[in-house]
């Protein structure tokens, strides 16, 4: 690679936005051939920060040197050429094209000025099987999973020869599978000298790729270290600026009887045969790997997907659920996985997002009872300390975390039996995670039946009372608390060991 | 939004969540109020005729038939059905019936039989666009040709006339100076705009043009939310058509080409997004006061058919570049 030994150097950047200053003299320094990550909660300026780094944005002052040289990136194009590639959180993809066009978009080998697409094909087939990526060139991007799309990503970033990867939680739609297998990649891109710069709320997976550890808080640096000598609490401790004394505080609550039950039920393609029933005041987990069914099957329970086999029942009665209308009625809440596709409406205030579910009932011959409504949305504010506390703040404005706890509480205004929560800390920070984890165990010590789904196998461990596996569309035997262990739930995931 | 910080203390929550500059904030507020304060100057200036009460009311007269459709037309943009081209058709509608059943089964029931099928037609889009997922462009394009088809086939293709003459003289009645047909123009504006900002159905309509898939998520019967859009502006295009009919006393089957072109103008002008999600009746409204008002002052000055029209395609492409542009400044989520 090069004789330096330094991939980037940023001092003193500080960027500010009307009204806001979202970077406050923060120096980065990352060297080649090693894994830099930078954590901080969602507003501690690392997407900004990397905005900066991959030319979005100008910083307001700084300078960034890359390998030893001063640079000024006015565009995405100017850092593209210096070598820095960004793999997004949001796939940078075309649906439509094949996976060897994607990987060289923009860039297609030629041959008398047309594409050379056996050339093109051939250079995908061996970069993909470079990284170990069992991909057909040949095959339609959106064809494929999520997770191989991200493979794709990266592949595309790899395949420009770059000096410095950024990857903002390139593991948020990755089961612990498949995250392994991108740290393969990872390793191998280190060891050719590539400088990874990697942005992830994911402590644990951060001390196990680490070299360095860059920490943010509130637009400013807290401390840059060796991962090795660094503890996922001390993280915290840093990120949070207090001690957050357990990260999954476990409620113990009362479990009564059943309130949901699901008897062999399947949509013909994406599950088939599940059968479960969650009891009150319990917290029932629904794990696997990512593509096992665990969302498909979620949004059937309540109605926004067609089952073909099965039965639904509420309190001992089947309940024919065919629209999110009906499930409502019946008792089944369902905070979605896609907070922005499913969660919110982003262009209305929070108080209109809560209120959403059950405007009917606060209405009066059509007409919406502004101080009902007002009360509600008030009320899970203060309850669920929404910052900031304004409920006629529109709800796009709120971070990722307060967002979700608006969803939940828009879900708890239909004063449900059954909760699912999809993936419900996904993207939000430590801090806003642990409310949320406390929020749910109080609803189950109320009598609240919950269904969580999710990929973090801590959280399962930590949180849930029993755990339902899911592989292939299968569901595997609830496993109780007792008899959890990562090992096991890897083991169901994976198929190593039966349902 | 992941650039805004949240920990924070509640003293600084407020400025630090703002979204703009002041000058942002009182543009994207106050900007159509300046530019019809501004026209409103202009014109008192440039021409001695437009500053009086009978030049007001003729631009209310002119601006109440269309106004109508206007509000029709605010639902259909702000729950994302992008425009209700079966316009012209439901018009011709409310215009042809209002007057050709009036021999048969009387003034009132013909009136309110017009109506009726107009908003009947807005059902057929608002089918085809909400349960079957048609582009709303294209099936209010096939709806309102078929409509169109049927009507001028039903009057053979010629112009009818009305026959009761006292109809026409209750249209063109005054209560305290103002026309009826402003005043009816006036309680439709109030009522659309008390169920759009007021009622669930308007939260509705509004939700679900801001995220479909939330909205459908969150238990809003989001299919037939869509389809409504369309029968109100089919409704209201039929009220619009039967008062034009009453008003001229002569309908023609293309009486009503031009007024979707004119309501679409003014509801984008009013800053009513055309993505949906977001905007008001009051909006929409002072989107086409303004547009009115512009047109009022260039054929006062004698300004040519031709650059009047290029003027208000002008307004249009920088009304919606406008929107693009407020949308980006609001984090591109709004």
């Amino acid at each position: 690679m090069s004789a330096v030994a330094t991939a980037l150097r940023m001092r003193g950047i500080s960027k500010t936005f009307p009204g806001v200053k979202a970077l406050s003299n923060v120096n980065l320094t990352v060297d080649f051939g090693r894994v830099h990550a930078i954590v901080g909660e969602n507003g501690a300026g690392k997407s900004t920060l990397m905005k900066v780094l991959s030319g979005t944005y100008l910083p307001t002052t700084g300078t960034t040197d890359i390998a030893g040289v001063e640079v000024r990136m006015r565009k995405p194009a100017d850092a593209q050429r210096l070598g820095i590639r960004m793999v997004h959180q949001e796939l940078n993809l075309v649906p439509d094209l094949t996976v060897a066009e994607n990987v060289y978009l923009g860039r297609m080998p030629r041959k008398w000025g047309l594409a050379d697409k056996a050339k093109m094909v051939r250079d995908a087939a061996a970069i993909l099987d470079e990284l170990g990526a069992a991909i057909d060139p040949k095959a339609r991007l959106g064809d494929l999973s999520i997770s191989q799309q991200q493979l794709v990503e990266i592949a595309k970033a790899y395949a420009a020869g770059p000096r410095i990867i950024v990857l903002d939680e390139p593991t948020s739609s990755l089961s612990e599978h498949e995250t392994a297998a991108l740290f393969r990649i990872l390793r191998k891109m280190k060891q050719e000298g590539i400088a990874i710069v990697y942005i992830s709320h994911r402590l644990k997976e951060v001390l196990e790729i680490a070299d360095d550890v860059t920490i943010l808080r509130d637009g400013s640096m807290i401390d840059t270290r060796p991962a090795d000598g660094i503890t996922a609490a001390e993280m915290i401790r840093l990120m949070v600026g207090r001690e957050v004394t357990n990260v999954f505080p476990k409620t113990p609550s009362e479990i009564g009887a059943p309130v949901l039950k699901v008897a062999g039920l399947g949509d013909g393609y994406n599950f088939r045969d599940v059968s479960f029933e969650v009891r009150a005041g319990e917290i029932l987990g629904l794990t696997g790997l990512v593509g096992a069914g665990r969302t498909e099957l979620a949004r059937a329970v309540f109605g926004l997907a067609r089952v073909t086999e099965g039965r639904v029942e509420i309190g001992g009665k089947p309940v024919a659920i065919n629209s999110p209308a009906a499930a409502v009625r019946a008792g089944i809440a369902y905070v979605p996985e896609d907070r922005k596709d499913d969660g919110i409406v982003p262009s209305l205030s929070v108080r209109e997002n809560i209120s959403l579910p059950v405007l009917r009932k606060l209405s009066r011959f059509g007409r919406v009872s502004m101080s009902a409504d007002r009360k509600l949305a008030e009320s899970y504010t203060k309850d669920f300390s929404i910052v900031p506390p304004d409920p006629e703040r529109r709800i796009s404005l709120l971070s990722g975390g307060n967002q979700q706890k608006a969803v939940i509480s828009k879900w708890l205004s239909t004063n449900p039996s059954v909760l699912i929560l999809d993936e419900p800390t996904r993207g939000v920070d430590v801090g806003a995670k642990a409310e949320i984890h406390r929020i749910i165990g109080e609803l189950v010590a109320g009598g609240m039946a919950v269904v969580m789904i999710s990929s973090e196998l801590s959280e399962v461990l930590g949180v849930c009372d029993r755990v339902v596996v899911m592989r292939d569309g299968h569901a595997s035997a609830p496993v109780e608390r007792a008899a959890l262990s990562e090992a096991r739930i890897m083991a169901l995931a994976t198929g190593e060991e039966a349902a | 939004m992941t650039d805004v910080p949240i920990q924070m203390q509640q003293g600084t929550a407020n400025e630090r969540f703002r979204s703009g500059s002041p000058l942002f904030d009182l543009l994207s507020r106050g900007g159509l109020a300046i530019a019809i304060l501004a026209v409103l100057i202009y014109g008192s200036l440039a021409s001695p005729v437009f500053f009086t009460a009978g030049n007001f009311v003729n631009v209310l007269t002119s601006m109440a038939i269309v106004g109508i459709v206007v509000v029709g037309m605010t639902f259909v943009l702000v729950v994302g059905g992008l425009a209700d081209l079966s316009v012209p058709a439901t018009i011709a509608c409310g215009a042809i019936l209002s007057l050709a059943l009036q021999p048969v089964i009387g003034p009132v029931p013909a009136f309110a039989a017009a109506i009726a099928l107009a908003g009947f037609c807005g059902l057929m889009s608002g089918l085809l666009i909400g349960y079957v997922g048609i582009n709303p462009i294209v099936a209010t394009l096939g709806v309102g040709t078929i409509v169109l088809g049927i009507v001028q086939a039903a009057v053979g293709g010629v112009i009818v006339y009305g026959t009761n003459p006292d109809t026409a003289a209750l249209v063109k009645s005054r209560l305290f100076g103002i026309p009826a047909i402003v005043l009816i123009f006036m309680a439709v504006a109030v009522v659309g705009h008390f169920a759009l900002s007021r009622s669930y159905w308007g939260r509705w309509t509004i939700a679900t043009g801001g995220n479909y898939a939330a909205a459908e998520a969150s238990a809003v019967p989001v299919r037939a939310v869509k389809a409504g859009a369309f029968v109100i502006t089919g409704l209201c295009a039929g009220l619009s058509g039967a008062l034009l009919g009453l008003t001229l006393q002569s309908a023609r089957p293309l009486v009503g080409t031009g007024y979707e072109f004119s309501a679409i103008t003014a509801v984008v002008v009013g800053g009513v997004s055309i993505m949906g999600g977001f905007g008001s009746v009051p909006r929409a409204i002072a989107g086409l006061v303004f547009v009115q008002l512009l047109t009022n002052v260039m054929v006062l000055q004698g300004v040519r058919t031709p650059v009047q029209g290029f003027a208000l395609g002008l307004l249009i492409a920088i009304a919606v570049a406008l929107d693009v542009a407020l949308r980006r400044r609001a984090g591109g989520a709004l």
